[in-house]
């Protein structure tokens, strides 16, 4: 009985909390999403399913970001996982960590301003300036979903190579050197014994930048010149352009309803994938 | 092997390197190299608003740190010991929390909270008695933090919980066993245990609530935090001054980083 | 205040703030002695018959103001010279369109002292509680009758005022006329679009907001720029999205990209083809033929401004016309205010660029109330936007 008010106490601020900050703010989405527009914008109430039938009106921001987010994702994911497997496995542990931290600082600073520094290298001055030298006229890279995808990968990368590095890492270089004793090939002790030890990290990784990706807004904004357009960019249009609460609290709705289906599906698949759902936490 | 990655730091690289080679830029705009100089260095230093902007930065990135990792490590220790409906309710609420796009927290936040104010602020200057000025709710540093910390505090009860559940249950016996008093073996036992992934998660809810643009963009309302400045002047047209900032803020977050490294390593070699 | 210590000689003033500088004397003290801020004394001394009184030489009006505007819109030495006369810094937020500072306002808690509405706007603000009326008594620089009056009727609302005039100015195109190739320079907006989707393509700017991106593509087909028609927005609608795969960005920031050269064409307010055209003649302004948008800015004080003293004295400050003179030659865009007028060079006053001629200017309009509020517009261009 004391344990179980202990508890209750220690609890409650963070259950309050989240009443308050996460749990009253959807409903008042949801509220808001069978609502109508105000006259000079807004909201005002109303029960009607006419901002749900309207959201066709949106649908390429979703396909957008529909295609554009795994697509992101798989890139980083083939990027960085090289990336952490050199560090894991083949470079020499003197410089592991100070590579390791070389691959964080750049997090550190506003993504902001690190996608801002695109705009120069895309731009025409940057890259297609370059090509022209070498007799390749005419290439366009800035605002384009090529550049928009370029951001992502540069931007996402560290939250990839982090845990699909830590995933390595734990894995006992016992067993490499066991499966090559056996005579087993070097690719086939990569995908026999590295690759399925690493599937947590892998699923970690993909998830949290899957899920930054669905909510994405700066990258597009910045380096899509207002052209490639996600379902983030429709959001902060709805809100701060074209005034309409209600609609973009459907669209808001719909946002958490898809994310919500296709990380629990991803959840459920890598779990069976791996049979070992324990170690794939968010974190 | 070592030549791919070699490339990708390149590709990490060098569009920092053009920020930094940039904000030496003597020139107004950003898109032309006009000659060498470090006055945009001065200028950001002695720039009140960028100064000011910083201090909100910090201030709501601590305040958020503080809460998120003292209200979510009590959640992990008292959800050790719950089950049943309020376990799986919080479960629920923490996923939906880590889930949900930064955007549809900040804009949902938004829109609640301005509506509740809406009602609460003329109730409060009706109940108000007449002649003083009734307190008005408004959205800002206290709305941001509280924003901030709800996104976080879910991370940090994700990460103590899993401290705590590979934690050796022995000990915990042991030391009930020892007749240790609860709060005892709290404060002996299971503290230090999971005082890294506490740390960590500080950490963590710092460095979010620090970079965060989208859900400060909407719920801060006049408070103006570091990205929010740079957002605007991004808008303004660039100056130099934007890349000195951003310059300034990794090599600081640099060189905490390897002071925190030479720390660790003179803790280790001290013990070890 | 008698005539004598309204100015003081520069000599004297100079010494002072030296004095106020090197932290001798208190700002108070400056203030007192100084009785005025640098640019009004200076000026004020300089243009015989004006010795403005500001309101804000009287007191302490805090450290700080915040003021949302346009982008390359004000002379940064100003707000130094404001800063160094009362000791409030100035915090200035861009934004890129009229429904944003709306969406702001009406959000709550902007924390904005002064912002810069265009005239078509004032009456929604006025409607829906946002903007506090002004208080004359405390813009001793305001003078109505100075004001051309097309370019400052609208800051009135039913007999009240509620906005002072910044400037005026025009929305027409910018093109970089390296890149035609020999052709002639358009003229049209029918040219503009049929450039956008010929050899321009890739190249062309649009605004990010509703009002002039819809209302030059209804002018393509020879509409009204405000129409609120929907067999006319479904006409502008087509030629948009028919457009938008040749459109190099949509978006309000079109100076970087037109300089380094990403951008040929773009939509463009007056001051901003001015300021180009000086740094790259190749880069030229037009109007449209057709018409397009006349509009004038104003300054104006939202509902609950937390600092209301400062936000009086910066408006009062950027009324001064010695003040306001300077502002013209760095933003480039056309006062309404005759005393400031006659601070300007001559060239500047019959430049093309601010002073359209005369059957240019008379096709343009205004913007209307009921174009910005108007929800079919505002989804227009949403879906313009995210097709």
């Amino acid at each position: 009985m004391r344990q179980l008010r202990r508890n209750g106490v220690l609890l409650a601020p963070a259950g309050i909390w989240l009443l308050v900050m996460l749990v009253l703010p959807l409903v008042v989405v949801f509220i808001f999403s069978f609502g109508e527009r105000g006259a000079a914008g807004g909201y005002v109430p109303a029960l009607t399913l006419e901002q749900y039938a309207n959201l066709p009106a949106r649908w390429t921001a979703f396909k957008n970001t529909l295609i554009l987010a795994p697509l992101g994702t798989l890139a980083a994911l083939l990027i960085a996982y090289p990336l952490a497997y050199y560090l894991a496995v083949r470079c020499s542990p003197k410089w592991r960590t100070t590579l390791l931290i070389l691959v964080i600082v750049p997090f550190w600073t506003s993504i902001l301003i690190r996608s801002y520094a695109w705009i120069f290298i895309l731009g025409g001055r940057g890259i297609p300036a370059l090509l022209e030298m070498v007799g390749i006229d005419e290439v366009r890279l800035i605002n384009t979903p090529f550049a928009v995808l370029v951001g992502i990968v540069y931007g996402y990368l560290p939250l990839m190579v982090f845990p699909i590095f830590v995933s390595l890492d734990k894995l006992d270089k016992r067993l490499l050197e066991a499966s090559s004793d056996l005579g087993s090939t070097p690719l086939r002790t990569f995908w026999q014994v590295t690759l399925p030890l690493s599937v947590p990290g892998v699923a970690t990784g993909c998830m949290l930048v899957f899920i930054l990706l669905m909510g994405e807004f700066l990258i597009p904004a910045i380096l899509g010149g207002g052209k490639v357009f996600f379902v983030g960019n429709a959001l902060v249009d709805l809100f701060l352009q074209s005034r309409n609460w209600a609609f973009g609290s459907a669209v808001a709705m719909t946002l958490v309803f898809i994310m919500l289906v296709t990380v629990t599906v991803y959840m459920k698949f890598i779990s069976r994938l791996g049979g070992q759902r324990d170690d794939i936490s968010l974190m | 092997m070592r030549l791919y990655a070699i490339s990708v730091y390149l590709f990490l690289y060098i569009p920092i390197g053009v920020i930094a080679v940039f904000s030496f830029n003597s020139g107004r705009h950003a898109s032309q190299f006009m000659g060498f100089s470090t006055k945009w260095y001065g200028k950001a230093l002695s720039n009140p608003f960028v100064m000011d902007a910083l201090e909100t930065s910090l201030i709501a990135a601590f305040l958020t740190a503080c809460l998120a990792a003292s209200l979510g490590t009590m959640a992990a220790i008292a959800l050790q010991g719950v089950s049943g409906w309020l376990r799986t309710l919080f479960d629920a609420l923490i996923y939906i929390a880590v889930m949900i796009p930064g955007i549809v927290i900040g804009i949902a936040t938004l829109i609640a909270l301005v509506t509740v104010f809406g009602w609460v602020n003329p109730m409060l200057a009706a109940l108000w008695p007449e002649g003083a000025t009734p307190p008005q709710l408004n959205m800002g540093m206290g709305t941001l933090v509280a924003a901030h910390t709800m996104f976080t505090m879910a991370l940090v009860i994700i990460i103590v919980r899993a401290r705590i559940a590979g934690m050796d249950r022995s000990l915990l016996e042991a030391s009930q066993d020892l007749f240790a008093t609860p709060w005892g073996t709290f404060r002996q036992v299971t503290l230090p245990l999971i005082a890294p992934a506490i740390l960590a998660g500080f950490l963590l809810s710092f460095t979010f609530s620090f970079d965060d643009f989208i859900i400060a963009f909407f719920v801060a309302g006049s408070e103006t935090t570091l990205p929010i400045y740079i957002f605007s002047s991004i808008r303004r047209g660039v100056t130099p001054e934007i890349n000195a900032i951003g310059t300034m803020v990794m090599a600081a977050s640099l060189m905490l980083l390897v002071i925190a490294q030479m720390l660790l390593r003179r803790g280790v070699s001290k013990s070890g | 205040m008698s005539k004598d210590d309204g100015t003081i000689s520069k000599k004297r003033f100079m010494e002072e703030l030296r004095r106020y500088q090197k932290g001798s004397v208190t700002r108070r003290h400056f203030l007192g002695v100084t009785g005025l801020g640098v640019a009004s004394a200076v000026m004020g001394a300089a243009v015989p018959g004006l010795r403005p009184r500001p309101a804000w030489a009287a007191g302490d009006i805090g450290d700080r103001v915040i003021l949302a505007t346009w982008p390359n819109y004000h002379d940064e030495a100003n707000f130094d010279a404001f800063t160094e006369a009362t000791g409030a810094h100035v915090q200035v937020n861009v934004f890129g369109s009229n429904e944003e500072m709306l969406a702001k306002l009406q959000a709550g808690g902007s924390g904005w002292d002064v912002f810069v509405p265009t005239n078509y706007t004032i009456t929604t603000y006025v409607d829906e509680d946002l903007i506090a009326p002004l208080d004359t008594s405390k813009l001793a620089n305001y003078d109505a009758g100075s004001f051309e009056q097309r370019f400052s009727d609208a800051g009135s609302v039913n007999g009240t005022l509620y906005a002072v005039p910044k400037n005026w100015g025009t929305t027409g195109f910018a093109i970089n006329t390296s890149k035609l190739d020999g052709a002639p320079t358009p003229t049209t907006w029918k040219e503009f679009w049929d450039l956008t989707m010929g050899t321009y393509s890739g190249r062309t700017m649009v605004h990010d907001y509703q009002l002039t991106t819809i209302g030059n593509a209804l002018k393509y087909f020879g509409y009204s720029f405000n129409s609120v028609d929907e067999k006319e927005l479904a006409d502008a609608e087509k030629l948009l999205l028919d457009a938008k795969p040749h459109l190099f960005a949509i978006s309000s920031d079109y100076q970087p990209p037109m300089r380094n050269g990403d951008a040929w064409m773009t939509m463009c307010w007056t001051g901003d083809g001015k300021q180009m055209n000086v740094d790259m003649p190749e880069i030229v302004y037009v109007l449209g033929k057709e018409g397009g948008e006349l509009w004038s800015d104003y300054y104006a004080i939202p509902k609950g401004a937390p600092h209301m003293d400062a936000a009086y004295a910066l408006i009062n400050f950027l009324l001064d016309p010695a003040v306001n003179a300077k502002e013209v030659l760095a933003h480039g865009y056309p006062s309404a205010d005759a005393r400031t007028n006659a601070l300007l060079p001559k060239e500047l006053l019959e430049d093309p660029i601010l002073y359209p001629a005369a059957d240019l200017l008379s096709a343009l309009e205004f913007g209307a109330a009921a174009t910005l509020t108007d929800p079919n517009r505002a989804e227009l261009l949403a879906r313009f936007k995210s097709a």
